[in-house]
């Protein structure tokens, strides 16, 4: 036989297929316990719950089902009268004082939930800049300092990331084991180092790839943010991109309340400080960050600032959904935006 | 000083003001004024800053709201007007108030921990489904005031899911967010349209120069 579980504010209620209410387990008369035991009830079956199921258990009910839509609807309209009958409250103003608590409770741990994700994106966005900051200055230090060594190596090894790995793994200049650097190495001019001395510029270079391992960790997780909190604005904009356009502005409700002009211009603050003090005899700035997008940075020169336009009505509209219903409409927003690009790259 | 009963169940005018009695002395939304009355306190409803206020002063001849109603009120922003609604349906009566930003929202829940009958909700009132388990009743009215440009389709939506067999609807229709383009005229016309598939218009007063390029209009659902 199969039984169900419906539960509700006051407690949870055990019923057969027929909606008879078979089995009633009150909750503790106390809102923020609760309003516990409901957030708890969305992810597992609670002491209530488990104790009405094994009640229905006893009573021959093999199968008993939790969060059936009809059944759920039917206590839902019955629940005021069940709470009068079941004495839980002792008239309707009661059970309103309890309904208000109860729902206040469950709307600040869901303010908390809104408010607390949101920032992720600054934070995330926040810590793989300043890592970015951060080893920029200790690879110009590691590269003063092994030019000493092996000074070629300077120029010929552009990669800061490269740079800083070869270090770390060879250690002196002899015994690097690329074809181009040997060749270098054999007639460098750089001094001999002693054997602690190496070993600092080694430890020194470890210490920056950790770096940027740590930079890489921190990266993917801010992807995987943006993807959670702003879908289509990030498949628009490219992740990187979207983090700093959204950091800029404040967060998503802030951009999603922006103009697409002002999202155009984000990140052109100071030229465009600099366009108003001058009272027009410098140009108004085209773009501030849009400048990185692929769509803008491949276009010739005289197209760019056309097309930063229609990207950030684009954008604009992208954030808005992301801030109001996060429903994913990314294919379609790309479309668009690539048919008005190929528009204005075909005029003249 | 004396309180006046106007038309309109609940609400009251003093020296030219609208007022409510306060369910909860003492109690202010934001900077209302309190006024006593023969040992009554009553709470200022400013007609400059709330619409249903401002539709009163523009002449409004149903509002159809009273004690013991349920209310489902969407974009409840800090609950400021919603808490007029709250001393008109009284200990009895219930808001559901939907509200999208968390910001607006949390500002909300300090005026809804004050009152006993009104009901926070952090929600899009485009998706029912997200909060159709918070709403318990069928509720007697339906108040929308999200200035979005979707308004009407949303109206429609909430009122064929939680409103009663021709319950009422009150509508603040904001001309700027469904189009800035064309004139408001054009605008209320066209959402009218729309409307009246679903709903009997019963009355509608524009709401300008206390509220620019708005209208209030009162419905009633057709089934
Ligand atoms: C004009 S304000 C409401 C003012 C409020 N009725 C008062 O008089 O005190 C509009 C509110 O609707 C909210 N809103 C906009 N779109 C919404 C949606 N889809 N669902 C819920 N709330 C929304 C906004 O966040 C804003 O707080």
């Amino acid at each position: 036989m199969r039984a169900f579980i419906a539960t509700t504010i006051i407690g949870v209620f055990g019923l057969n297929e027929n909606k008879k209410i078979l089995l009633y387990k009150p909750f503790p008369r106390d809102p923020e316990k609760i309003a516990e035991k409901l957030k708890l009830s969305e992810i597992e079956f609670i002491e209530e719950e488990r104790f009405v199921r094994g009640e229905l258990n006893k009573s021959g009910y093999d199968e008993v089902r939790k969060g059936d839509a009809i059944i759920s609807e039917f206590v839902k309209s019955n629940l005021r009268k069940l709470a009068l009958e079941k004495k839980f409250v002792r008239d309707q103003s009661e059970f309103n004082q309890l309904l208000t608590k109860v729902n206040i409770q469950l709307a600040k741990v869901q303010i908390k939930k809104a408010i607390g994700r949101g920032s992720l994106i600054i934070h995330a966005n926040g810590a793989v800049e300043e890592l970015d900051k951060a080893i920029n200055i200790f690879v110009e230090r590691l590269r003063e300092f092994y030019s000493m060594h092996f000074p070629e190596m300077d120029k010929a090894v552009e990669s800061n990331e490269k740079f800083a790995k070869l270090v770390e793994k060879f250690g002196r200049r002899e015994n690097i084991d690329e074809v181009e650097l040997k060749l270098l190495a054999s007639k460098s001019m750089g001094a001999d180092f002693k054997d602690e001395d190496i070993q600092m510029s080694q430890t020194f270079a470890a210490e920056i790839n950790r770096l940027y391992k740590l930079r890489q960790d921190a990266a993917v997780y801010l992807e995987k943010v943006l993807k959670e909190i702003a879908p289509n604005f990030t498949e628009l904009a490219t992740p990187m991109l979207s983090a700093k356009l959204i950091s800029k502005a404040g967060g998503l409700e802030r951009l999603s309340k922006m103009a697409s002009s002002t999202i155009q211009l984000l990140g052109a603050e100071k030229a465009l400080f600099r366009f108003l003090q001058s009272k027009g005899k410098s140009s108004s700035p085209r773009f501030g960050l849009l400048y990185n997008h692929p769509l803008v940075m491949n276009a010739p020169e005289s197209h760019k600032g056309k097309i930063a336009r229609v990207l950030a009505a684009k954008l604009s509209l992208a954030a808005k959904i992301d801030y109001y219903s996060k429903e994913y409409k990314a294919d379609k927003l790309k479309q668009d935006l690539q048919q008005k690009v190929k528009g204005i790259l075909s005029s003249k | 000083m004396k309180a006046k009963k106007t038309k309109f169940e609940g609400v009251f005018e003093i020296n030219g003001k609208f007022a409510t009695v306060n369910l909860v002395p003492g109690f202010k939304s934001s900077n209302e004024e309190l006024v006593k009355v023969d040992g009554v306190e009553y709470r200022i409803w400013d007609y400059f800053t709330s619409k249903p206020a401002a539709a009163f002063k523009k002449g409004l001849k149903i509002f159809p709201l009273g004690n013991g109603n349920k209310v489902l009120y969407l974009g409840l922003a800090e609950a400021k007007t919603a808490s007029f609604f709250s001393d008109i349906v009284g200990n009895n009566g219930i808001i559901y108030g939907v509200e999208l930003s968390e910001r607006s929202l949390r500002e909300a829940v300090r005026v809804c921990e004050r009152r006993g009958n009104m009901i926070p909700i952090l929600a899009d009132a485009r998706r029912t489904e997200l909060y159709e388990d918070s709403i318990l009743d069928k509720v007697d009215c339906l108040y929308i005031d999200v200035a979005s440009p979707d308004q009407a389709a949303i109206t429609i939506r909430n009122a064929q899911q939680f409103l009663k067999n021709k319950g009422w609807v009150m509508l603040a229709i904001k001309s700027q967010s469904i189009d800035v383009v064309k004139p408001p005229k054009q605008v209320y016309k066209e959402c009218l349209q729309e409307l009246e598939k679903y709903f009997e218009i019963l009355d509608k007063v524009e709401l300008d120069p206390l509220e620019k390029a708005h209208m209030f209009v009162v419905m009633k659902l057709k089934k």
